[in-house]
């Protein structure tokens, strides 16, 4: 292929010049190229290396179906491989270079794999890599062995493997039209719904707006500029460089915006990709139509290249792609690219597979020295790193003849035009086959989908105008403007038929006839796969891998379904059909999460004393999405020092912990006692104003849900609290039960978890640090607050509180709230007085093993499994009312006397330890899923040594006098354990009391 | 510091910095305004079915509005502002609650829940629906709409007030969504006032 760039013609701005490197070699292209029309300009052949053989290959195309000129941009962290060079927009310091070959693409040692091809067939791994057992003796096992190996020598480009630096972003937009695709259907169309008043959004993936406009004459051109200008004029909103990549119901569309790509240098306060969801009313799809390959003997050489491909370079981008060019096509579209091309200075012959070409398109090459070769068709490639000639046949009684040889350094084919119905395709609807335009095109559909110009089979300029104009009106009219329908024109429009040609071969010549030369799959892969019996359509794709590479088909699906509807004796409409799904080309994961990466990977929740609670050394936890204290270290301490002196400062003094995360949810309203009655398995109708009450719910099924505490605040409002982990599932359950099944209770939730900061105040002392801190002392007093008493009064500095005197840790305990501004003086307040009086403050650490010392049950242990009964809790559930979950919490299954009991677990050797998640067995019977599962362990700093919370078949009275094992199957380390209460420290709960 | 009025430390407290940065217009301004409106006072007021023009009528009184606002819509009294962002449920704004007997309805002191931060300047929209799904174009969301959405799945309430937009963020996140609007809005040219 001798390439050169022209002095003149082209969309390119030759006053722009823009360095690049190919390899590292330093080329110059200028603004307005693509890379691959760069490369072409600067006389380079060989852009890449094929998958499997590593044959050589050129640039194939020049738009996104491309399968030759994939390449890899930039370099370290910013290397992107498998980019296409034909729709990579240059840009000055562009680092490119071939991929999938070593030591170049142009000389390639693993193009050897190119001589062993006919044993990398179809299937080469399934039936290569078993067996035979005699082979070391370890059959399929050798292989795997190989494979790294195998890997290595197959492929694509290699991703870079550190950290992606780039940000991306994430967009939404809303429209009455988007039009997919600004060629002229697509901006004809923009402009016909712009014009009756709608909001139109036009998406272009190319950098410049026209379509196939831009590859044509400079009348095309001013035609161009009239309809972009026309679109901006009536408003239409244009995005170029954005690629409509996935299209899904009621008119959402995934668009892909490569905001920075083709900018030199990088702006960190650009993304470098902004996904984008539109949700639009009605789509037009106007995303043209892809010139398909033939297959015959090498049609992958580099100088291979589609028809319209050679038409792009000559026009759009000033370059005459091959001095000896010769063009075959079965249809009419390349006799003008054909004399285009002849004008430019190249010699051009033309090979027509048909027998009638329409004399119009004889009469105008006319005027051209242009020769027409009938009923002729390419056989074979001759040349191996370039094109030197080609072998053509011609069509006889007897099938395809020897024809000719014809040298040439540019082999452009037309095999016909199959129109981007892809879109529509993710929608689910399957394209239909059209025999007269020999292509698949969209079936009528009910959803708000239009196609318009070449994806609708309009194969003409001017019809395709007014295609985009008939889907423009269309949608007017059914959005209600009032506007004349234009008539749609009917798919066609060529002089001419076209014939279909799909292969070429002659029998008994050995070929390699590329199908998918992006996968390296040829036409003698598909009859492989049929004999095999590969029939179906779906199975050939996952067989030979047909259309799974990174063009998704868009090369090589129509051929191969014909190959197979031949191979089958069938037309192509009953063999199948094809199926596309998004995205439409390549989307960067990248771009997909947006900026949810790193610290924004999820939501993080700060509690109003977050800052307070650092300020004084804590080490924060996540529990779900708060960050909460886990400890408090003090010097030299670890997470175990720290925890067990603040549990036991708790037990001897007091401690100040951080409980805001705690769901708080406000009842109010007549019916909130009879509400809550109905929710909670406890009485809750004759609760007093000013109490607390413990309360349990369950599941519909019976299984506990949540645990927590409710403040009666007056006759009709209440205070719930829930567990940190269930307060969102709780409150849309609440909800859903008042809007589904008791809408007659005039009942309002209100989440106020937000709104209360909370800390709790606990151990002997804490009765003095909340008196110190109240404005009303008296009101906190243990006659005025006893236990399970509710206090609402202030603080000093006129803080606002609601006190209830609670207790998770078993010691006498408050739960202190304020209105989550006041947090900060809150526990400056309530520090300022504990650590007068030799107090602390503890974290999730402490908590638990409190707790765990107590057995009051967490999320650990309500999982979803545990029924109230099982928790210890059953003479909570009221046998006198009916409550969620009170009919079938009595099934058989939930009331077996063997069913796992909360228990609580203590190592017979009080020096030894064991694991959180552990599963309990029988002595000499550790094995399968045990008899019950550890839930938690802890020091307890009150009994000196280690406990736990746990599970265990029949509860602990079944096990008295019994040890069993606490047995970890990863870790091997089987410990013997007492079974106990779960109660194991101050079990009648005194301390509370007092 | 008097009794009644115990100083408010904002969950942005310590974080928010004044910034004027990012692709800037020519003239050096931002395209994206974001504030912090301190001292926040918000009160939800919720109706039953059979009493919500009452309720409404009682709110509006308080907020100095003609009247209350019906569904996704807002009204700017003389003395507050009112939020229908439920059903059946206001937000009242800028003004404390009228008492409601509990068989007319119910309220409920918000005012630390929320976080609210205001969202102005000429590409205020753009900055929005980069977090937002909502179609906030000028004929699906004029100036007195309100919406209830999410960022980041944190459900936010958003009110287009006039040029600006006050957004409602729930306080234990808002620091988190805070800083996520800023980094996005400084390819608009960010100021934070």
């Amino acid at each position: 292929m001798k390439s050169r760039r022209l002095p003149q013609g082209g969309r390119i701005d030759r006053k722009k010049s823009i360095r690049f490197t190919w390899d590292s070699k330093s080329l110059n292209g200028y603004q307005g190229d693509t890379l691959a029309s760069a490369l072409m300009a600067a006389g380079q052949q060989i852009a890449g290396r094929s998958f499997k053989y590593h044959r050589p290959r050129g640039i194939m195309s020049a738009g996104v179906e491309e399968s030759g000129a994939l390449v890899t941009i930039g370099r370290d962290s910013r290397k992107e491989p498998n980019v296409k060079a034909t729709v990579q927009e240059l840009y000055e310091g562009l680092e490119a270079c071939g991929q999938n070959a070593w030591p170049s693409v142009r000389n390639d040692i693993g193009a050897v794999n190119s001589l062993l091809s006919r044993f990398f067939a179809a299937g080469f791994y399934y039936k290569t890599f078993m067996g035979p057992k005699a082979l070391f003796g370890r059959g399929t096992g050798f292989w795997m062995q190989c494979e790294k190996f195998i890997r290595q020598a197959a492929g694509m480009g290699a991703a870079s493997r550190e950290p992606d630096p780039d940000c991306y972003d994430h967009a939404h937009a809303h429209c009455d039209v988007l039009v997919v695709g600004s060629g002229p259907a697509g901006l004809s169309a923009a402009i016909a719904a712009a014009r009756a008043g709608l909001d139109v959004l036009l998406t272009e993936q190319d950098f410049e707006l026209g379509g196939d406009l831009l590859n044509q004459d400079a009348a095309a051109d001013a035609q161009r500029k009239k309809l972009i200008a026309d679109a901006c004029n009536h408003g239409v909103r244009i995005m170029t460089r954005t690629t409509a990549f996935g299209l899904y119901d009621h008119g959402v569309a995934g668009l892909v915006e490569r905001v920075s790509d083709h900018l030199p240098d990088i702006n960190p306060n650009l993304p470098r990709q902004r996904f984008w969801m539109v949700r639009s009313r009605y789509v037009i799809l106007a995303t043209g139509a892809i010139e398909r390959q033939i297959a015959f003997g090498n049609n992958d050489r580099p100088g291979v290249m589609t028809a319209s491909a050679g038409r792009a370079y000559l026009n759009r981008f000033g370059i005459l792609p091959g001095e000896r060019i010769v063009i075959a096509t079965n249809n009419d579209s390349v006799y003008q690219p054909a004399m285009e091309l002849a004008d430019a200075g190249a010699i051009v012959s033309l090979i027509d597979v048909r027998e009638n070409v329409p004399s119009k398109l004889i009469g105008q090459l006319g005027g051209s020295n242009i020769s027409l070769r009938i009923r002729a068709a390419p056989l074979c490639v001759k040349g191996i790193r370039q094109i030197k000639a080609l072998e053509y046949t011609t069509a006889t009684s007897q099938g395809w003849q020897h024809g000719g040889l014809e040298d040439c350094d540019l082999l452009l084919i037309s095999g016909g035009w199959s129109p981007v119905v892809n879109l529509l395709s993710h929608l689910g609807y399957k394209p239909v086959w059209n025999s007269e335009q020999a292509c698949f095109v969209a079936p009528e559909t009910d959803s708000p989908v239009f196609m318009a110009g070449s994806a609708a089979a309009v194969w003409n300029l001017d019809d395709c105008l007014v295609s985009g104009q008939s889907a423009g009106t269309q949608v007017a009219k059914l959005l209600g403007c009032s506007v004349r329908r234009k008539k749609s024109p009917a798919a066609g429009g060529w002089d001419g038929p076209i014939k279909p040609v799909y292969e070429v071969s002659v029998k008994g010549r050995q070929l390699k006839s590329l199908v998918d030369p992006q996968h390296d799959v040829t036409a003698d892969d598909i009859r492989l796969a049929h004999r095999e019996g590969f029939v179906s359509v779906e199975h050939l794709k996952r067989y030979t891998t047909l259309g799974m590479a990174t063009d998704g088909g868009k090369v090589g699906n129509v051929i191969g379904l014909a190959l197979m509807a031949e191979a089958l004796g069938r037309d192509i409409p009953e063999v199948g059909t094809t199926t596309f799904r998004p995205p439409y080309t390549p989307v960067s994961v990248g771009a997909l999460k947006g900026r949810n990466v790193g610290g924004h990977f999820r939501a993080l929740r700060r509690t109003p004393m977050h800052d307070w609670n650092l300020e004084q050394g804590a080490t924060m936890t996540m529990a779900g999405l708060w960050h909460r204290p886990w400890y408090f270290a003090r010097d030299g301490e670890g997470i175990e020092e720290a925890y067990i002196r603040e549990a036991t400062t708790v037990r001897e003094t007091v401690g100040l912990c951080d409980v805001t995360s705690l769901g708080k949810i406000a009842v109010q309203g007549p019916d909130a006692t009879e509400f809550l009655n109905r929710v909670y398995t406890n009485p809750f109708a004759k609760l007093p104003i000013g109490k607390a009450r413990y309360g349990i719910m369950l599941r519909d099924d019976g299984i506990v849900m949540d645990d927590g505490t409710t403040w009666r605040l007056s006759e009709t409002e209440y205070f719930m609290t829930t567990t940190t982990a269930h307060a969102a599932k709780v409150m849309a359950w609440l909800e859903e039960l008042l809007q589904t099944r008791w809408q007659d209770l005039k009942v309002h939730l209100t989440s106020v978890s937000e709104q209360w900061a909370g800390c709790a105040v606990a151990g002997p002392k804490s009765r003095d640090v909340i008196m110190a801190c109240a404005e009303s002392p008296d009101a906190l007093s243990n006659q005025n607050l006893p236990f399970m008493g509710v206090a609402e009064t202030l603080l000093k500095e006129g803080i606002p509180c609601r006190i209830a005197r609670i207790s998770f840790s078993g010691e006498l305990a408050y739960e202190v709230y304020v209105p989550s501004d006041y947090a900060v003086s809150m526990m400056n307040l309530l520090w300022n007085q504990a650590q007068s009086l030799g107090g602390c403050l503890y974290g999730l650490e402490a908590l638990g093993a409190l707790r765990i010392e107590k057995g009051h049950v967490t999320g650990a242990e309500l999982d979803g499994r545990v029924t109230i009964e099982d928790a210890g809790l059953g003479r909570m559930a009221s046998p006198n009312k009916s409550f969620v979950g009170s009919a079938l919490k009595n099934r058989p299954e939930l009331v077996r006397d063997d069913r796992p009991m909360l228990v609580g677990i203590k190592p017979k050797d009080r020096s030894k330890t064991f694991n959180a998640g552990s599963i309990l067995c029988k002595p000499g019977h550790v094995e399968g899923m045990g008899e019950g599962w550890v839930t938690a362990v802890t020091h307890s700093p009150a009994l000196g040594h280690w406990i736990g919370l746990g599970f265990i078949s029949g509860g602990h009275e079944a096990w008295q006098e019994r040890i069993a094992i606490v047995t970890d199957p990863l870790r091997k380390d089987d410990v013997e354990a007492e079974i106990v209460s779960p109660h194991m420290y101050d079990p009648e709960g005194e301390r509370m009391h007092v | 510091m008097s009794k009644s009025s115990p100083q408010r430390i904002s969950a942005l407290s310590g974080h928010y910095v004044p910034d004027l940065s990012g692709e800037l217009s020519a003239d050096g301004s931002a395209r994206v305004v974001l504030e912090h409106v301190p001292e926040l006072v918000l009160y939800q007021v919720a109706g039953w079915a059979d009493s919500m023009e009452q309720v409404g009528n009682r709110i509006a009184v308080a907020a100095g509005a003609a009247s209350a606002p019906g569904p996704g819509q807002a009204i700017i009294g003389k003395k507050g502002a009112l939020l229908r962002v439920e059903p059946m449920k206001w937000w009242l704004i800028g003004v404390e609650a009228p008492e409601i007997a509990s068989q007319q309805g119910a309220v409920l002191d918000l005012s630390h829940s929320r976080t609210r931060i205001r969202v102005c300047g000429p590409q205020a929209r753009e900055c929005l629906n980069r977090f937002l799904p909502l179609d906030l174009r000028a004929q699906s969301f004029p100036a007195g709409s309100v919406a209830s959405s999410a960022i980041h799945h944190v459900g936010v309430a958003l009110w287009h007030v006039d040029n600006y937009y006050d957004l409602f963020v729930p306080r234990g996140f808002s620091l988190f969504i805070w800083d996520g609007m800023v980094e996005v809005a400084r390819q608009f040219g960010l100021q934070v006032v």
